[in-house]
């Protein structure tokens, strides 16, 4: 542990931090690439979830005629669009690094002159943020196209705008972490189906993919807030709709810096001692 | 008869395939378990927070929710081999079954089973009889069969919206994630009543997709309610839609089977 | 009539090429068969061979059923494989080397049961088959052993098994012994041989392994570009291409190597030398006396060309 922490804090001038971040540049440059040349599953993709944002708002529609609520229906359409639209950041399946860790060249990747967790943390995030954006683009101009109760709403302003994007952008962080600590149980157990899939079911019921948080009984918002799934996308959310004042939204995101924070952390740890275990069973 | 022996006899080895992975196999239908229960859970939250969809209350809508669930996740279950047709083209198992005496249909329902997803079909029970019995419902013989035909019909809906797909798949090999919108996009929209949706949307799952004509209209019978204006005999007739979709889709299969038989790979 | 039948088989395949940065795709047409005739009699074992990509697993397809052919005909026992699909592989076994048609996860036996009720067998005649089949290919020690546990070899021959419990009439064999030790290698054409013999079982051979031919095949067919480039007897095609020799020597004292006649290579290894030269056209004897001439020899061995370099020279000279 004592280790762990001298590696963390070694100190570095700029240039040689330079020089050590260009490899994972590289990785990210690469995987970008790859992300790039499934455009066709994107469109695809687009259609589903297009036709998914559609049937919800119908059902909210629907829903609030018979039941108004405190939570105006135009937020509730414009928090659909927006999980909807950014779904592939949360859920992303890389199945070609799942083969990776089923055949056993997990291993041979360990053997790399960088962290594996870094490595595998700038991956995911060129994974998840270009899949997410070449959805999401198209899917928010169809949002901002379609008419009156059904298109989504303009931000409540500018500073929520930049907030958002800030906000956005940290629960990209978030995702990816919690991601690394999946994949760490993965290799941990070779075999991923039961716990991902029990950890995704976590993460859509809780990020509000499955339902709203703001349609969550009141009660229970106050906690499942604080919980990092929260501050994945419906943290973003809340600040763009204008539901928080400024002082909330500074302190939404001092709440998502400290998942992030404490989730790479624990991330880290477990990779760590992944690649000890790793190392034994070599031999 | 003989088919009947053969489909039975691959479901035994198929389960014993399955069984020498206990451990997974108990993980994955747990996740099953939690996986559709978390469905169910975001539907309760839902009916807790509105009481009502337009004429329905809540145990209506958990009745719905559960002749959903348990017709997809049979479909998932034991028409696992063409609900997940892709990996038969890719893997070249069509080959094969093209090898053998037998049809190609009969052959790919005996290529694969899902018994994970009785997990799934067990939470889709229970919402069904708690939904039955806060609607007090009085089981009747007639009503009791409507509801095995509704059933037996969304069964063969689902399997032919998924035949769309498998048709998809032997044609460009990569399947198109669009045909998504009617079997997992169908299965999403239909677990609530139709009626509460906008016309675009009714039209298409009545008309296109016919899962209103073969759960919808038979459980509004079952419910004594009404639904679409439709009469009440017409809830025994509604389910052979699916029959009818069914045979539409059996006979398109049968020729781009040909079509696969002239190109393979 | 022959018991196999084909006439000017055509077939060929579009494949869609993907452009950079672009959502158009291109056409190309491939012809796997341009113009394939050959007919082959009941209770022949025939191999198939060619380099990669000539067409031989296409012809083997629409033999079996599994594709149509946009030309041309074929027949088997008189049926059209691809029109009488169910009555025509009821009759036919078909061996993928790299493929395999048990399931993974049970027994061989477990397989072998289904397998009878797919092809509808009789339980006595089944049992007959089965005890027959397992005692040639020695399946005994692993028939109850789920496949997966069982090595290559072992695979293979379980894999036979399989397609031949319906007793067929056909045989088709896809690089039947790919990856094989040299000990399996061996009992596999043994039984296959058999089997042939036996049964008076037609069997069509795809390979690689030229040995396999050389021990089976009484008749060799090559197939290249789509087009049947030789159809015969193995013998008469290597006599065509037997006419490199190789001499190795090496000189007791540094020498230099004396002026060749024509036709002769001369390559230099680790002070060794290799000629290569047609005896044809000079005889061993008088090839030796003139390396002679130059030193004495200390070392001096003979070599034949092997079988593979023969049938690459053969596919070069064709421009395969």
């Amino acid at each position: 542990m004592m280790n762990l922490c001298i590696r963390f804090l070694r100190p570095l001038s700029p240039h040689s931090l330079l020089r050590r971040l260009k490899p994972y540049f590289s990785v990210f440059m690469m995987r970008f690439r790859i992300e790039t040349q499934y455009r066709g599953a994107a469109l695809g993709g687009i259609i589903t979830q297009v036709f998914f944002g559609l049937m919800l708002i119908a059902l909210y529609t629907t829903l609030y005629q018979s039941a108004p609520q405190t939570v105006p229906l135009a937020q509730t359409v414009t928090y659909v669009w927006l999980q909807q639209s950014c779904f592939r950041m949360l859920l992303s399946t890389d199945s070609e690094l799942m083969q990776t860790v089923r055949t056993g060249g997990m291993a041979y990747e360990m053997c790399r002159p960088l962290s594996p967790y870094g490595f595998y943390y700038t991956r995911a995030m060129a994974q998840k943020l270009v899949g997410s954006t070449l959805r999401a683009v198209p899917m928010l101009l169809i949002a901002f196209l379609l008419p009156a109760p059904w298109g989504i709403s303009l931000p409540a302003g500018v500073w929520q705008l930049g907030m958002f994007l800030l906000a956005l952008f940290m629960g990209l962080l978030c995702t990816c972490a919690m991601s690394n600590i999946a994949m760490a149980f993965t290799i941990r157990s070779l075999d991923n189906s039961g716990i991902t899939s029990a950890m995704n079911l976590l993460l859509v019921t809780f990020c509000g993919n499955l339902l709203p948080l703001t349609l969550f009984p009141d009660k229970w918002q106050k906690f499942i807030r604080l919980t990092p799934y929260a501050q994945l996308l419906d943290a973003p959310i809340r600040i763009y709709t204008g539901e928080y004042t400024f002082m909330q939204s500074i302190e939404t995101i001092g709440i998502q810096v400290f998942w992030t924070c404490a989730l790479i952390a624990l991330g880290y740890f477990m990779w760590h001692r992944n690649q000890k275990h790793m190392i034994v069973q070599g031999g | 008869m003989d088919t009947i022996k053969l489909y039975l006899r691959s479901m035994k080895m198929l389960m014993r395939c399955q069984m020498e992975y206990p451990r997974s196999f108990l993980l994955n239908t747990l996740s099953q378990i939690i996986m559709q229960g978390g469905e169910l859970f975001a539907v309760m939250l839902l009916i807790d927070r509105f009481q009502r969809i337009g004429q329905w209350q809540g145990k209506h809508i958990l009745f719905f929710f559960g002749m959903m669930t348990i017709t997809f996740y049979l479909v998932e279950c034991f028409g696992r081999g063409i609900s997940n047709f892709s990996p038969v083209v890719q893997s070249g198992a069509l080959d094969t079954m093209l090898l053998r005496p037998r049809g190609i249909l009969t052959q790919v329902c005996c290529y694969a089973v899902d018994p994970r997803r009785l997990g799934c079909i067990a939470i889709g029970i229970a919402a069904l009889c708690t939904g039955s019995r806060a609607c007090q419902i009085v089981w009747t013989l007639p009503k009791a069969l409507l509801l095995l035909e509704s059933i037996a019909g969304g069964f063969l809906l689902i399997t032919a919206l998924f035949m769309i797909e498998a048709v998809t798949c032997m044609h460009s090999v990569k399947s198109i994630e669009m045909v998504n919108v009617f079997t997992y996009g169908g299965r999403s929209t239909c677990q609530y009543p139709i009626d509460i949706y906008p016309g675009p949307l009714k039209i298409m799952f009545t008309v296109i997709a016919p899962f209103a004509l073969t759960l919808h209209v038979p459980a509004a019978y079952i419910l004594d309610m009404q639904i679409l204006n439709l009469p009440g005999w017409a809830a025994f007739v509604t389910p052979l839609s699916g029959l009818v979709s069914f045979l539409i889709m059996y006979t398109v299969f049968q020729r781009s089977l040909k079509h696969y038989r002239s190109t393979g790979s | 009539m022959p018991y196999i039948q084909v006439t000017s088989l055509q077939k060929s395949f579009t494949l869609r090429k993907k452009r950079p940065h672009s959502f158009r795709r291109d056409k190309e047409t491939v012809h796997a068969l341009s113009d394939v005739s050959f007919s082959i009699d009941k209770g022949e074992l025939v191999g198939y061979i060619g380099p990669n990509g000539a067409g031989k697993s296409t012809t083997v397809k629409i033999l079996s059923g599994i594709l149509t052919p946009d030309g041309g005909s074929a027949t088997v026992n008189g049926r059209i494989p691809w029109l009488e699909r169910k009555e025509h592989v009821r009759h036919i076994g078909v061996v993928f080397g790299q493929r395999t048609q048990l399931w993974w996860d049970v027994a061989p036996m477990d397989s072998y049961k289904l397998l009878r009720d797919i092809y509808r067998v009789p339980e006595e005649q089944w049992k007959k088959r089965l005890g027959e089949l397992s005692e040639a290919l020695a399946l005994e020690d692993f028939i109850r052993t789920p496949l997966r546990q069982l090595s290559l070899g072992q695979r293979m021959r379980a894999e036979l098994c399989g397609s031949l419990l319906h007793s067929p009439e056909l045989l088709f064999l896809d690089e039947p012994t790919i990856g094989l030790d040299a000990v399996s290698k061996l009992k596999l054409r043994e039984f296959l041989k058999e089997e042939n013999a036996r049964n008076k079982t037609t069997i069509l051979l795809t390979t690689h392994d030229m040995d396999d031919i050389q021990e089976l095949c009484s008749r060799v067919c090559v197939l290249g570009h789509g087009k049947l480039l030789f159809d015969g007897h193995l013998r008469d095609l290597l006599s065509r291409y037997d006419t490199l020799q190789f001499l190795n020597i090496r000189y007791a004292s540094p020498a230099l190597l004396p002026a060749l006649p024509e036709g002769c290579a001369a390559t230099h290894r680790d002070g060794a030398w290799q000629i290569a030269y047609d005896p044809q056209k000079i005889q061993t004897p008088t090839l030796i006396q003139l390396l002679q001439s130059a030193g004495t020899l200390s070392e001096l061995s003979a070599e034949k060309q092997s079988i593979d370099h023969m049938i690459a020279r053969m596919y070069e000279e064709m421009h395969l």
